[in-house]
């Protein structure tokens, strides 16, 4: 059995890595990570958010995270902080495809969004693979 | 022509949207100083007619080392009147084996873009 795999069951079997977080209401802005070369979620990869001043353009971290065994990485932001502005997602892909033994064309990815409307749900997915990732804004 | 040889480095800017080449999209490429981590601009080109911007870089020029497409993506969807999610993108890769062909192609919508390593 693959160590990828072992993860995937131990994830299913173990409750706290889908336990929605005790803190409050679900983030507003959310993530999914997932490995397309190999049909599984990308788990245990670390990744940042960032928001974008907008009077000086400097950008301020708001939150780290790793991903859990189904991708994804939860209470990424509040309801409160979420405000209108330009936001930028970094994901440490290259760590994520060194930790399974393989290189990556990409050393990180940043995904670089403009938030006008607060007040909906986004969703910041990312299809990867070692040599080609997509994204799109999902909800 | 100026019959110089063609750059190892090449991209392909597609609205995916419309189903057509992005044309007249301004980009740049970045390289990173790996002593010092800054970016250094390298060029500043705008995609042709086909969504394409040859002579990137020379082959002398090309060394190996941490590189940055940056797309003007935003400044584009502007362009023809609509918005767009994603203000920029910047595709950030390594080069190991600069003596080959890297394709880096931007496929795109207002919403969503993908990247692949081609040749």
């Amino acid at each position: 059995m693959s160590a990828q795999r072992l993860q995937q069951l131990k994830g299913h079997i173990l409750p706290e890595d889908k336990v929605t977080p005790m803190a409050g209401p679900v983030s507003p802005l959310s993530t999914h990570v997932l490995n397309v070369a190999l049909g599984i979620p990308g788990s245990n990869m670390s990744l940042s958010l960032y928001h974008q001043d907008a009077s000086s353009d400097i950008w301020s971290l708001v939150t780290t995270g790793i991903t859990n065994a189904d991708g994804r990485c939860p209470g990424l932001i509040t309801r409160e902080l979420f405000t209108s502005g330009v936001y930028k997602l970094r994901f440490e892909t290259q760590q994520y495809w060194e930790s399974v033994g393989e290189t990556s064309f990409y050393p990180y990815v940043e995904i670089v969004f403009t938030i006008q409307d607060p007040g909906q749900k986004y969703h910041i997915p990312l299809l990867m693979s070692r040599f080609s990732y997509s994204t799109y804004r999902g909800s | 022509m100026s019959g110089t040889v063609s750059s190892p480095l090449t991209t392909h800017v597609l609205n995916t949207a419309d189903g057509a080449p992005a044309a007249r999209l301004a980009l740049s490429l970045h390289r990173l100083e790996a002593t010092t981590k800054i970016w250094s601009l390298i060029t500043v080109g705008t995609t042709n007619s086909d969504g394409r911007c040859p002579g990137l870089i020379s082959k002398a020029g090309f060394t190996p080392g941490t590189y940055k497409l940056r797309f003007e993506t935003g400044e584009y969807w502007d362009s023809l009147g609509q918005t767009s999610f994603y203000p920029y993108v910047e595709v950030v890769f390594t080069i190991k084996e600069s003596d080959q062909k890297f394709h880096i192609p931007l496929l795109m919508s207002r919403f969503s873009y993908s990247t692949y390593r081609g040749s």
